[in-house]
């Protein structure tokens, strides 16, 4: 019953002209003069004509835009291989004008359009003209295309990074199974291994740690904990060096979230540890050294007490031979001993605490640090007639590490008046200035013992860099330079004018408590 | 014999079908060039999509226009259709066109003329009707041919190469008429009844 019903609808109307009027599509029928036959529905919403306006017409006419030459050519061809041709959106962007005014920007004025020319009626020579809007799609395809470069490029850059990271940066990773799954092609290269020889190795019995039980479980226990650990590791390559590495253990997660292994990442320490290595040697040659010349200055500053002591003794003696030693004499004499033996013992502790290194730091004068220097160094001072000032602020004070500071200010003073010794000159002057500002304290040490030449004076906080004519190590002023910089947080630097040597000494006014042995 | 491969009697028959299309194509080209032209006799092989990509290695370092039609049926699969820019150009100079989207859309028109009148015409011999898709169009050096889509998603290719010659002016182009493995299925069918008939 309902079938019959719908058979009899469908023949009472005429279902092809129905759906053609109301087809999303345009379209127009023309012949190869293009003359319009038929202008549908759509078409007229869209272009705001009328069919009745526009029938018999030229299409050209109607749409003066119209490329008369590649439209009768496609429609000569479509009808000459009764199949259609077509004009595509992406290439011709549109047969007819059809404004588009759209919230959303597409960049395009006009519809874009695809048009298939179908052969309708191949011996009234006439086309059918179907024409679709494509503009979202063509706009959403240049979209597409301008992401896709865009993801290209960034691909390119992405594998021009990753390249580089594989050349130059060390690491390698580990799955939860601690299996070696990945190593750069740097790591392999500084080791002189190839792939087949890490990968999927087990991590600690590729690392040899077994016997490393501590560094083992430390290891694990930042493995569990998924905690990043550092830690140095001496590695033998395939030619049988050791070399350093300083290995960082990063736990790695995929882009979800979950936790896939660890990135060990290394960095080559051996160049690094070998000048660790030389440094403590230099230093403590440096520190020989520096002893060396402390006892010579113990024996000068010991001269003048032992002669008093001598002259007490001889004069005792003479007495004693002559019987008039009386008993206040010898009373006298042996205070005087005893007073000057007491000075000669504490010259010794002055030098001995000068090469203790401080654990504490000390909040001290300023001028209390040059005058334990300058103690021990007056005798030259005077001997050589070197006019010797201060212009220190009695107040300002420093928080720091006085021994390593006294030694420093002894290293300074004792290289100008050796400069003077070796040349000596009239008005020789050593100025000693200090001053402070918010967080430093500033010492500045200028003599007038013939200067630096200009092409040496970068380097004479060189290590084994040395002005003097004999017996010059070439270590003092780097010992300084060092002990400045890597335990009193402050920096030397050397300038030089003319006749003049100026140091100069910035220093932390307030040092933190974080000094190593030196 | 491998089952999607054609014997000799297949393929003389294929041949044969295609010297046929190819006179309807002729014509056609004609028409939409406003010009005398031919067509050289085509030569016809069936090969693996993989074979393709290995000859197309002699592209190398040129530059092509790379236009493909999908078509659609019992016989269905995609032209594809390579012109080289020389090629292009003549085209461009003997149709007056203006601008590059010009050449592309004459370009896409040829592409539709001979694949269109060499697949329907095959169609029509072998008693099926196929309808074919607005064809689509890229300008690519050889080094993206190996990853392009079109080329990897098929099994087979009926490989036409064809001068068409004109006004003394030269098209080269390589058509590929890439097939699935069902389609292929059928076309050897069809060839084998027209065989069976001609007995």
């Amino acid at each position: 019953m309902a079938k019959e019903s719908t058979e009899q609808y469908f023949r009472s109307i005429d279902v092809d002209k129905k759906l053609i009027a109301n087809i999303d599509n345009g379209i127009i029928i023309v012949d190869e003069a293009l003359n319009i036959y038929y202008f549908n529905k759509w078409l007229e919403i869209y272009t705001h004509l009328k069919e009745k306006d526009v029938l018999g017409e030229k299409l050209n006419s109607v749409f003066a835009n119209i490329n008369v030459k590649t439209l009768q050519r496609k429609i000569r061809t479509a009808l000459k291989m009764d199949s259609p041709s077509f004009y595509i959106a992406s290439n011709s962007k549109y047969l007819i004008p059809i404004k588009i005014n759209r919230i959303k920007a597409s960049g395009f004025t006009h519809m874009r359009q695809d048009v298939s020319v179908i052969p309708f009626d191949t011996e009234k020579r006439l086309v059918a003209l179907i024409i679709s809007d494509q503009t979202s799609i063509v706009s959403m395809n240049i979209l597409l295309e301008l992401n896709i470069q865009k993801i290209e490029d960034l691909n390119k850059e992405l594998i021009r990074e990753k390249n580089i990271i594989d050349k130059r940066v060390l690491f390698m990773k580990i799955n939860n199974e601690y299996l070696i799954t990945d190593c750069s092609q740097a790591y392999m290269d500084l080791l002189g291994v190839q792939k087949i020889d890490i990968y999927l190795q087990n991590f600690f019995n590729y690392e040899n740690l077994k016997s490393a039980e501590e560094l083992t479980k430390e290891i694990l226990n930042h493995i569990q904990e998924k905690k990043v650990y550092k830690y140095e590791k001496i590695t033998l390559t395939d030619k049988e060096k050791e070399i350093t590495l300083l290995n960082t253990l990063v736990p790695e997660y995929d882009k979800n979230g979950m936790h896939i292994g660890f990135i060990i990442f290394s960095e080559n320490i051996t160049s690094a540890k070998l000048v660790q290595k030389q440094q403590q040697i230099l230093l403590q040659n440096s520190r020989t050294s520096a002893m060396g010349e402390m006892i010579s200055m113990i024996a000068h500053q010991w001269r003048q007490p032992l002669s008093v002591i001598n002259t007490i003794i001889a004069t005792l003696k003479v007495k004693k031979e002559l019987d008039v030693l009386d008993d206040a004499t010898l009373e006298e004499s042996y205070d005087k001993i005893e007073k000057t033996v007491s000075y000669l013992s504490d010259t010794i502790d002055d030098f001995r605490n000068f090469f203790k290194t401080n654990k504490e730091l000390s909040l001290i004068p300023i001028q209390t640090i040059f005058d334990k220097a300058t103690n021990l160094l007056m005798g030259d001072i005077k001997a050589y007639k070197i006019h010797y000032t201060e212009n220190i602020s009695d107040d300002i004070k420093i928080n720091t590490y006085k021994n390593e500071l006294i030694q420093t200010l002894i290293n300074i003073l004792k290289n100008s008046i050796d400069a003077f010794k070796d040349t000596p000159r009239e008005n020789q002057t050593l100025t000693v200035k200090v001053w402070e500002e918010p967080r430093y304290v500033i010492i500045e040490i200028e003599d007038n013992a013939g200067g630096i030449k200009e092409e040496i004076v970068g380097k004479v906080l060189e290590p084994y860099f040395s002005t003097k004519s004999k017996n010059g190590t070439g270590l003092g002023l780097y010992l300084c330079k060092t002990i400045v910089e890597e335990h009193l947080n402050g920096e030397l630097t050397i300038k030089s004018k003319g006749v003049n040597t100026t140091s100069i000494i910035k220093l932390a006014k307030n040092l933190e408590n974080k000094k190593e042995e030196i | 014999m491998s089952e999607l491969s054609l014997t000799q009697d297949e393929q003389d028959v294929l041949q044969e079908l295609m010297n046929i299309a190819y006179g309807d194509a002729t014509a056609v080209v004609a028409e939409m060039l406003d010009a005398f032209a031919t067509l050289s006799i085509p030569n016809i092989r069936l090969i693996e999509t993989s074979a393709l990509l290995h000859e197309l290695k002699g592209l190398e370092g040129e530059s092509y226009f790379f236009s493909t039609q999908a078509f659609n049926g019992m016989f269905s699969g995609e032209s594809a259709f390579f012109i080289d820019t020389q090629s292009a150009c003549n085209l461009a100079k003997h149709l007056d066109l203006e601008n590059d989207e010009d050449l592309d859309d004459a370009i896409l028109e040829l592409t539709n003329v001979l694949t269109s009148s060499l697949t329907i015409r095959l169609a029509q011999e072998m008693n099926a009707e196929i309808k074919f898709s607005l064809p689509s169009i890229n300008k690519l050096p050889y080094n993206k041919i190996q990853t392009n889509k079109t080329l990897q998603e098929y099994s087979q290719v009926i490989v036409i190469d064809t001068e068409i010659n004109f006004k003394d002016q030269k098209i080269n182009g390589e058509i590929f008429i890439l097939t699935k493995d069902g389609s292929i299925k059928w076309l050897k069918n069809q060839l084998s009844s027209i065989l069976e008939a001609l007995m």
